[in-house]
Parts: C-alpha cells; sequence; structure tokens
C-alpha cells in the first residue's frame, strides 16, 4: 500500500462524475440491492450500496462527501426494512467517513487496494451493525459469522468487476 | 472556535451525523415489561416519513424492472414454450371435477361443524375475500425477512392482513404505503404467529431464526412430534385464520436457551423466498364466502348426478338393515357389517355331536338339515312329502300333529 505524502497529495487526482452519474448509480444499487435477493433467493452475499459508497468516497478523496453520502444511503437501506432507522446509517456514515480519509492517504488508483480495502470496510461495517444493535439498543440479534464474511467477500468481487467500469465514468480533463 | 470547526469540519460534520441519528434510534426504541428492549411496532410520524420517501423513492424502477421481468416470462410461456398445455388443461379439468365431488363430500361437515358451533356460541371464522397481489421487490437484507407487494392503501389493505399463498402462510401487511405495501414474512425473527401440530395439537409459537428458517420455539419436549407432520396456523392471533398450512416438521431441536423444551425446525410450506404472487386476506367472516357457495352449489348439482345404480344399492342395504336389524351393528361402518362381510376368518362352528344321541339330536330325523326357523317337529316315520296336486302345484307339508308322541330311539 503506498502511502502518499503531503506534497503530493495536493497532486493526487480527484475522480469527478457527472451528476447524472452520481444519481443513478446510488439509485441504482438501492434498487438493484432490493431486487436481486428475489432473484438469488436467500443468497444474499452483497451490498451493493456499500460497495458504491467505498467507490465515490475513495475517488472523490473527500471524507466529508463520504459521510453524507454514507448517512443518506444507509437510512434508505433502513427505511426499506423494518428494522429501526439509523442503524445502517451510523454503519455507513462510518464507512462513508473513513473511506473518503483513507482517499486522501494511499493511491487508490490501484484495484487490489481498492478491493482489499472493499473487504475490510464491508467487515467493519457489520461489525458496527452488530454493536449498534446489541450493545446500544439491546435489541436481541441473531448472528452468523460466517455469513459476513462471504457478505465482504461477495463485496470485493462485486467491486473487483464494478470499480472499473465506474472508472470509465469519470470526467477526464 | 470558528477555526476550530472550519479545520475539524469532516470530523464535526461525522459526529453530527453520528449523534443524531443515535437520537433517533432511542427514540425508536423502547423498554419491555421484561425489561428487554424492543423496536415500537408502531412508526413515529417522522420515521413514518423517511420510509415513505424511501419507498417512493425506490418502488417505481423496482416495479419497472419487475414488470419488465415479468412482460419477458409471460411472453415465454404464453407464445413460446406451449408445450403439453393440451394435456396439463385436460388434467386440470379433470382435477376439478375431481375436486367438486370432494367439496361436496366435505360440505355436510362444514355445515353441521357450523350449526355445532352456533350451539356452542363460538364462531369460526372463513376467508371471505382476498386481494390478489405482485411481489416486486424485498428489503435487500438477509437480516430483514421483508418484501413489498404492488397493493396498498388505495387498494383496501390495512396493517396486520395475513398474506398467504395456495401453498400455505406467507406473513403479514407491516406498512401500507398508497400503492404498494411491506410484507413482514413468518420467517423473520421479530415474526410471531401463533400454530398448532396437526396430529399431536401440540401448540407453540412460529417465528424465524437468523438465517430465514421457519422454527416452533418453546415447545415441551414430546416423542410424538415426528418429521413430516403438518403444521397449521392455531387461529388464536387474530391474523392468521385457522387451519392454513404453515409448513411440515424438519427435525426437532433442543432450545439452547431453556431446558425441557425443543424447537421444532419446518420446512415451509410456501416458497418464502420465491414468492411472485400471493393473496392478501382482507376479510374474515362467519360465512362462506359468494364464490365458495356457488361452488358449493355447484358441487352439490354433480352430486346429484351420481350414478342412480349407486343409490339404489345403497337404498338396497338400508331397505335390508330395517328387516333384519340384528344383522346391522351401528357401530361399525357399512362395509364392515357382518352382513357384507365375507371374510370372516373364524366361521360359526359346527355343533358338536352328542354321545348319547337321543330324539332330540339334529341328526335323529330327517328334517335335520333343515334350515332355523324351520318346522323342526319329528314327523311320524313313514310320512314322507305330500303328493304333487293335481295341478301341478306343490301343496305345503301338512303339519305335524302336536299330539303325536316322540319316537324315541331304541
Amino acid at each position: 500500500m503506498s502511502l502518499l505524502g503531503a506534497d503530493s497529495r495536493r497532486e493526487i487526482e480527484i475522480h469527478r462524475y457527472p451528476l447524472l452519474v452520481y444519481a443513478l448509480v446510488l439509485l441504482g444499487s438501492l434498487v438493484l440491492q432490493a431486487w436481486l435477493p428475489r432473484v438469488v433467493g436467500r443468497y444474499v452475499w452483497f451490498d451493493l450500496p456499500l460497495v458504491v459508497i467505498v467507490y465515490f468516497a475513495l475517488g472523490r478523496r473527500n471524507p466529508m462527501q463520504g459521510t453524507l453520502m454514507g448517512a443518506a444511503m444507509g437510512l434508505f437501506e433502513d427505511a426499506l426494512s423494518h428494522n429501526a432507522i439509523g442503524i445502517n446509517g451510523i454503519a455507513k456514515t462510518t464507512v462513508g467517513f473513513l473511506a473518503g480519509s483513507v482517499g486522501i492517504r494511499i493511491d487508490v488508483d490501484n484495484h487490489t487496494i481498492r478491493v482489499l480495502l472493499n473487504f475490510a470496510l464491508s467487515l467493519l461495517s457489520s461489525a458496527i451493525y452488530l454493536f449498534v444493535t446489541r450493545f446500544l439498543l439491546g435489541l436481541a440479534v441473531e448472528w452468523n459469522g460466517l455469513t459476513e464474511l462471504l457478505r465482504a467477500v461477495g463485496n470485493g468481487v462485486i467491486a473487483l468487476v464494478l470499480f472499473p467500469l465506474l472508472d470509465r465514468l469519470q470526467i477526464r480533463d | 472556535m470558528e477555526s476550530f470547526i472550519i479545520r475539524y469540519r469532516n470530523l464535526v460534520v461525522l459526529l453530527a451525523l453520528l449523534m443524531a441519528q443515535l437520537v433517533g434510534l432511542a427514540v425508536q426504541v423502547r423498554r419491555t415489561a421484561s425489561g428487554s428492549s424492543a423496536l415500537d411496532d408502531t412508526d413515529a410520524s417522522g420515521v413514518r416519513l423517511i420510509r415513505l420517501w424511501a419507498n417512493a423513492l425506490i418502488s417505481p424502477p423496482e416495479r419497472l424492472i419487475h414488470a419488465s421481468k415479468i412482460g419477458f416470462a409471460a411472453t415465454w410461456s404464453n407464445y413460446i414454450d406451449l408445450v403439453h398445455v393440451r394435456q396439463q388443461n385436460k388434467d386440470l379439468e379433470n382435477t376439478v371435477d375431481r375436486l367438486r365431488l370432494e367439496e361436496a363430500a366435505l360440505l355436510e361437515d362444514a355445515r353441521q361443524g357450523q350449526r355445532l358451533q352456533a350451539i356452542l356460541g363460538f364462531q369460526e371464522k372463513y376467508i371471505y375475500s382476498t386481494l390478489a397481489a405482485q411481489v416486486y421487490g424485498s428489503s435487500g437484507s438477509d437480516r430483514s425477512h421483508d418484501f413489498f407487494i404492488d397493493k396498498g392503501w388505495r387498494d383496501g389493505l390495512k396493517p396486520d392482513m395475513a398474506v398467504i399463498t395456495a401453498e400455505g402462510i406467507v406473513g403479514k401487511v407491516r406498512d401500507v404505503f398508497p400503492h404498494t405495501a411491506q410484507v413482514l414474512a413468518v420467517n423473520d425473527t421479530t415474526s410471531g404467529a401463533g400454530v398448532i401440530l396437526e396430529k399431536t395439537r401440540i401448540r407453540g409459537v412460529l417465528r424465524g431464526d437468523a438465517s430465514g428458517q421457519l422454527e416452533v420455539v418453546g415447545v415441551t419436549a414430546d416423542q410424538r412430534i415426528q418429521p413430516g407432520e403438518h403444521v397449521l396456523t392455531a387461529g388464536g392471533d387474530l391474523i392468521f385464520p385457522r387451519g392454513l398450512p404453515v409448513g411440515a416438521v424438519k427435525k426437532v431441536v433442543r432450545d439452547p436457551d431453556r431446558d425441557g423444551l425443543v424447537d421444532i425446525i419446518l420446512t415451509p410450506a410456501a416458497p418464502l423466498n420465491r414468492l411472485d404472487e400471493v393473496l392478501v386476506i382482507t376479510s374474515t367472516e362467519p360465512r362462506f364466502p359468494p364464490q365458495d357457495e356457488k361452488d358449493l352449489k355447484a358441487s352439490a348439482t354433480e352430486e346429484s348426478a351420481v350414478p342412480a345404480a349407486v343409490k339404489d344399492q345403497m337404498k338396497a342395504s338400508e331397505i335390508m338393515a330395517e328387516k333384519l336389524p340384528g344383522l346391522i351393528d351401528p357401530n361399525l361402518p357399512p362395509d364392515q357389517q357382518p352382513l357384507n362381510d365375507n371374510s370372516n376368518p373364524n366361521p360359526a362352528a359346527q355343533p358338536p355331536q352328542p354321545l348319547h344321541p337321543d330324539e332330540f339330536s339334529p341328526s335323529a330325523n330327517d328334517d335335520s338339515n333343515a334350515g332355523p326357523g324351520s318346522d323342526s317337529t319329528p314327523k311320524p316315520k313313514g310320512s314322507s312329502a305330500a303328493p304333487a296336486s293335481p295341478g301341478g302345484a306343490a301343496t305345503p307339508a301338512p303339519k305335524s300333529n302336536p299330539q303325536t308322541a316322540p319316537r324315541r330311539n331304541p
């Protein structure tokens, strides 16, 4: 993982996208996340909104944008379930902030680094979800560690395919 | 201060958002009487507003994708993949005929049940009207087992209405929006329904586990519970009518939290992970719906067309039962009556031969083979059958003289 110095940080490229791409990709991830489980059944080993949040937060290299994007997407996900609104919101807010913060410090154009980051942030998101539900709210929640691991792997695989495709939608000078 | 906020604005925004969401969560959770935490069943207005926005944003494109899929599938199945349709149609017609006759047979039982319930002051409620709906989306997470249907309050849906398929129960309506509704599946961990095992009549509460399996929890261990036994709704939860299929027993496992109790893992009757169309029970009434009444009339008409020979046969057996009441055992079903039973493994034994036969012994006279009820009075020796009458018609044998002394054997 190549760390960047303070001088080179100013020179690094910030990925920019048309506003329509933001809107369609974010909305598309929410819609597909809600629709695909009907096709794959119980094997919902992916979290498309999380993958998209990580991608944009890393590319934009802006923790605040990552935080806001994560909060909005997490709240929408909560609203589609019957669970309390805010659990996914907190998890994805944190993930968006961390991805944006990491984007400032490392070279995020490297595919391997992005996929590994995606894997790690997926696990972190699951851990925050569990912490908030069980320890902060005191709600009974049954947990399957293997499922969370598989979900992180699934997110990594999706990132491997999706990130190069989304890179093509950048605005290039 | 201003420079501090500007310098750490990213962190400030993060903390502000986290705090806001934590406060929002605290509002939604309440303490139960047992001291544990639980989510409020009814959403606060702000929470409901967020759900409404999310639904308004996600539902249209999701329904569009679903409609495209349905359109493609319909084109395929209606115009291209029509192999064996004629045979299937024939089979289905036969099935409908058979079911109508079976329904007619059950009709009397149902009516008798209604009469008895009326006597007991108990009213069984039947599914009076249902509304068909398409499933077009889910929550997108395996942590909450719920899905969305394309009917809402404009179609008459209300929270807590039962959702079923032809195979079995599916869930209950949780949130209702103008054109859509969210359904909480029975295999969610927060779901609950009263169920009863069909044979053993053991009752329990149905819910889902973390992996989405159906289970009946907190049941007292019982050796009679065997895999394959069907589980039905018990009707006590005021959501699902009684007697709807839930699933079959898959296995019985020990309750990890409570000694002496078991959890029954079920195979769901309805395909909960691959639902396309569901029925929402919009009302239940203590009477049959009009369509059922119509079907029952049609069944009764068909039943009257049962071949007359069968009915005549039944009538003949009834006449015989009237004439020979001794041959009819009221405690036995018709096909096991002694009159009809040719499979008796222990036929009546012949009476033992007497050691010292006398004139009363059956073999002592010529009429020993006379059947029961015939006149077995000994006849004087030398008497014979009455001569044929001139007209050729046999005259009855003259009655023996009761004054004749009985003849003794030497």
